[in-house]
């Protein structure tokens, strides 16, 4: 009894730590984005328009320099987001963003798996809380069959 | 000559599996049960094929055989012995080729062990699927991949050689050949899962008879993808080693269902449930691997993979649909049998556990294939062009990847059927402990960021359970605490956590920058100093390379280079040089051949902590996947009332490989029960309520 006092306080105790910690890891966040660090964040958010699969940040193919030192001037000149985004649209095409918009038919690969998981989410629930109260003592007949199954094996 | 060879084999390969097939069905359908050992025959004929083919295949490479199309666009004069024994799988038609190979190896791998029982149905007609899959890889390759084709070469021609990037890193030579003993290997339990359906021992019997073999692949599978992702870090010079790439996701995909399989397959051997749901994600993983190969090789999506388009994309997809549409059927007649025989007893029990764990894995692969395939159906449906790439597949993979951390904590230490909150309070209470240091240790360190540090403090309650359980074991039993499913699992989440560790690091702590050095000059970056030495070039006969020495910390000296190669023209290809870590891998590029003109270079520096983290989690997954193939101990037996009762058993003959196995764990069970035939019928006949299991 007395041990599960302690471990009960323990456990508090656990919680308590694991939420300043993250709170501690997430306030403490090196401050306000730098340009460098906006820099590498928006190039990681393009696709170099000749090696798919890799991003501006991370391709080495001429396009991807080109577009890196694009946006790294507009970011020196003050553009915002939206309009570093505008203008790369207009220079290439919707593939250049690597993070598909939710909008028009494109807005279906962000709704369809919350979608899935909720469902399934909602039939795991349904399959683990189905037979609750209703389990029962196993009957003698339960136990002879269970008897001449294992004598069955020999 | 060796044309003539090749397509004889090959040839011979089709007409072998074919005939087996035939004479498979007509033995299994005319009840001449005596007849199926003429399979074992078949079989071997087709094991013959593929290794003559293959062999010719090799000679002719070695040979610089030019006649033939195939070796006169992958081989040439200088392709160094190893590379050019890989230049086999360097492109189509060879992969395919190669695909036969591995498939007619476990073909007869399956033969000769199950050689005692010929006349089996189940494994009849599981022969007959195998060499069903074995004719249609046989026939690609005499129709629209044949790697037997001719061309007039003038004389004195050489061949290009394999993909330059192909030959750029030995890894090359094993990184295919796992990936494929994973994908061919998933069609074992396949096999078996068809032939359960078809003859209607859908109990568990086949599941017991393949767990082996699903280990196996599973293990293959994974040691593949993680070579194949050291050799894109150590080779492609972009500093990464998961691009998101079409091809990487068709080797993902089947490796995410195939993991929910491992994990729910013990929820139906231990109380006969998930039968539809087990056998679903076999035919689905069997079916991804089609899948994938049908998106990587018909070049419907470019990708940095594919590196040849070929006239198969109509075949694959037919195969694929086949495969589909005969599982989904199967499945759909044999509804009745089935039926589970029991019910979850307790949302806090491993039974439940593990169908959340199917339901993570279901949904990340859901994500997986709807990323790969979404470009082409939106373009197909409106002429939306679009790029699905890392920021979706990272917004939606981690906290699908979080939560899955979570449940490798705590599932492991759940008891099965029903768990009491102070059982959990109890077993997890190190654990915990655990993640609440791994968190403080990584703020100590200068590790900043909710989800790295929720990923390190998930992590450590992971390793944390994991190592928990393996102690116990090892107490218990000493070295064999190691051995068998369950503890060579343990082994496995480890490496996962450390995996994941290993990736949360380095794409959280990720600094990446380029410097322009004179000769001498030096860069400080993240607190180290790289100084320009020199430029330098080394030349042969296959290429050029021209590297740069950079000191880094005044101590020791790397090359990062350029290589030119003398068939790729004069495009050259960047080859980094890594100095790996325990704490961080210090990554350099050249983005450009260096200049002699004015003897300065532009020096790409990508620092990530912990890469090497995820290589050793990738080798501790192979090493606790090869511990998974040992048999467990023996456990002691549960009472026996609350084991999964096969109701028709007593009255039909042999008893089933469930009961054999006395439903408590069957890793436990041995090898001597293996061989046990499932009763063909009544197995699956338990009237759903009738079921002795669900007391809590």
């Amino acid at each position: 009894m007395r041990s599960s006092r302690i471990r009960r306080l323990g456990w508090i105790g656990l919680l308590v730590a694991a939420l300043s910690l993250v709170v501690v890891a997430g306030v403490d966040d090196g401050g306000l984005e730098t340009d460098a660090e906006r820099v590498q964040r928006l190039s990681e958010s393009y696709a170099c328009p000749q090696c798919r699969g890799q991003s501006v940040a991370e391709s080495n193919a001429a396009v991807a320099a080109t577009i890196r030192q694009f946006i790294s001037d507009q970011v020196t000149a003050g553009a915002t987001d939206t309009e570093i985004r505008d203008d790369l649209l207009r220079a290439y095409d919707a593939r250049i963003l690597l993070n598909p918009p939710a909008e028009g038919i494109t807005a279906l690969v962000w709704v369809l798996p919350v979608v899935l998981v909720i469902v399934g989410a909602m039939g795991v629930a349904a399959a683990v809380t189905r037979n609750r109260g209703t389990t029962r003592e196993p009957s003698d007949e339960d136990r002879r069959l269970v008897a001449s199954a294992r004598e069955g094996r020999g | 000559m060796n044309a003539l060879i090749g397509l004889g084999f090959v040839t011979l390969g089709l007409a072998a599996s074919v005939l087996g097939a035939a004479g498979g069905v007509f033995a299994l359908v005319t009840d001449r049960l005596y007849l199926l050992k003429t399979i074992r025959s078949w079989a071997m004929l087709v094991l013959v094929a593929a290794v003559g083919a293959f062999t010719v295949m090799e000679i002719a490479l070695f040979q610089r055989d030019y006649s033939l199309a195939y070796v006169s666009k992958v081989g040439s004069d200088e392709t160094p012995p190893l590379f050019n024994f890989a230049a086999l799988w360097s492109s189509l038609e060879g992969s395919i080729l190669l695909w036969a190979l591995v498939l007619a190896g476990y073909l007869a791998a399956m033969v000769i062990k199950f050689r005692s029982r010929r006349d089996d149905r189940l494994l009849g007609w599981a022969l007959v699927v195998m060499l069903v899959v074995c004719a249609f890889f046989f026939a690609l390759m005499v129709g629209p991949a044949n790697p037997f084709l001719t061309v007039e070469v003038p004389p004195g021609f050489n061949g290009p050689g394999p993909n330059v990037l192909l030959q750029n890193h030995i890894l090359m030579a094993f990184h295919p050949p796992m990936l494929y003993l994973g994908y061919v290997g998933f069609t074992v339990p396949f096999a078996f899962a068809i032939a359960a359906l078809i003859t209607g021992r859908v109990g568990e019997g086949w599941l017991l008879e393949t767990r082996r073999w699903t280990v196996a692949a599973w293990g293959f599978l994974t040691a593949g993808i993680v070579l194949g992702a050291w050799w894109s870090y150590e080779v492609l010079g972009w500093g990464g080693y998961w691009a998101w790439d079409p091809v990487e996701n068709a080797s993902l995909l089947p490796w995410l269902t195939g993991t929910a399989y491992l994990h729910s397959v013990m929820v139906q051997e231990r109380r006969g449930m998930l039968r539809v749901w087990n056998l679903s994600l076999l035919c689905a993983t069997f079916s991804l691997t089609i899948l994938g190969t049908f998106l990587t090789r018909s070049g419907v999506v470019e990708s940095v993979h594919a590196f040849s388009d070929g006239p198969i994309g109509a075949w694959l997809l037919g195969f694929f649909g086949l495969a589909a549409a005969t599982s989904i059927g199967l499945i759909g007649w044999r509804g009745d049998r089935l039926r589970s025989p029991g019910a979850i007893d307790a949302p806090l029990s491993r039974e439940a556990s593990f169908l959340a764990n199917n339901l993570l894995f279901g949904a990340l692969a859901f994500v997986v294939l709807l990323g790969t395939v979404f470009p082409l159906v939106a373009e197909a449906w409106d002429g939306t062009r679009l790029t699905i790439g890392r920021p979706y597949f990272d917004s939606l993979g981690r906290p699908i990847g979080l939560a899955m951390l979570f449940l490798m904590a705590t599932a492991p230490v759940l008891p099965w059927r029903k768990a009491s909150t102070e059982v959990l309070s109890v077993r997890l209470f190190w654990p915990a402990m655990a993640a609440v240091a791994s968190m403080a240790l990584a703020l100590v360190l200068g590790g900043r960021g909710v989800y790295p540090i929720v990923t390190f403090g998930l992590g450590g309650f992971a390793a944390g359970a994991a190592i928990r359980q393996v102690v116990l074991a090892t107490r218990r039993q000493g070295w064999r605490g190691f051995l068998g499913r369950t503890n060579g699992g343990m082994i496995v989440h480890i490496g996962v956590v450390l995996l994941a560790v290993g990736l949360a690091a380095s794409e959280s702590y990720k600094s990446d920058r380029t410097v322009q050095l004179a000769v001498g000059e030096s860069a400080t970056i993240e607190g180290h100093e790289f100084t320009y030495l020199e430029a330098g070039a080394d030349m042969n006969d296959r290429r050029l390379r021209v590297f740069a020495l950079i000191e880094i910390d005044g101590a020791d000296v790397y090359a990062p280079a350029t290589t030119s190669f003398r068939q790729n023209g004069a495009r050259p290809v960047p080859t980094p040089s890594v100095r790996s870590g325990f704490t961080e891998d210090v990554y350099l590029v050249l983005d450009e051949v260096p200049d002699p003109a004015d003897d300065s270079i532009r020096l790409r520096v990508i620092i990530r902590p912990m890469v090497a983290w995820m290589w050793a989690g990738g080798a501790l997954m192979a090493v606790g996947t090869v511990l998974a193939l040992f048999p467990g101990r023996r456990r002691r037996g549960t009472e026996p009332v609350s084991a999964p009762v096969a109701v028709g058993a007593p009255a039909a003959g042999p008893p089933s490989g469930r009961n054999g196995s006395n439903g408590d764990d069957p890793a436990a069970t041995g090898p001597t029960d293996r061989g046990a035939a499932d009763s063909p019928s009544g197995d699956a006949a338990v009237p759903a309520g009738k079921d002795p299991v669900a007391n809590g």
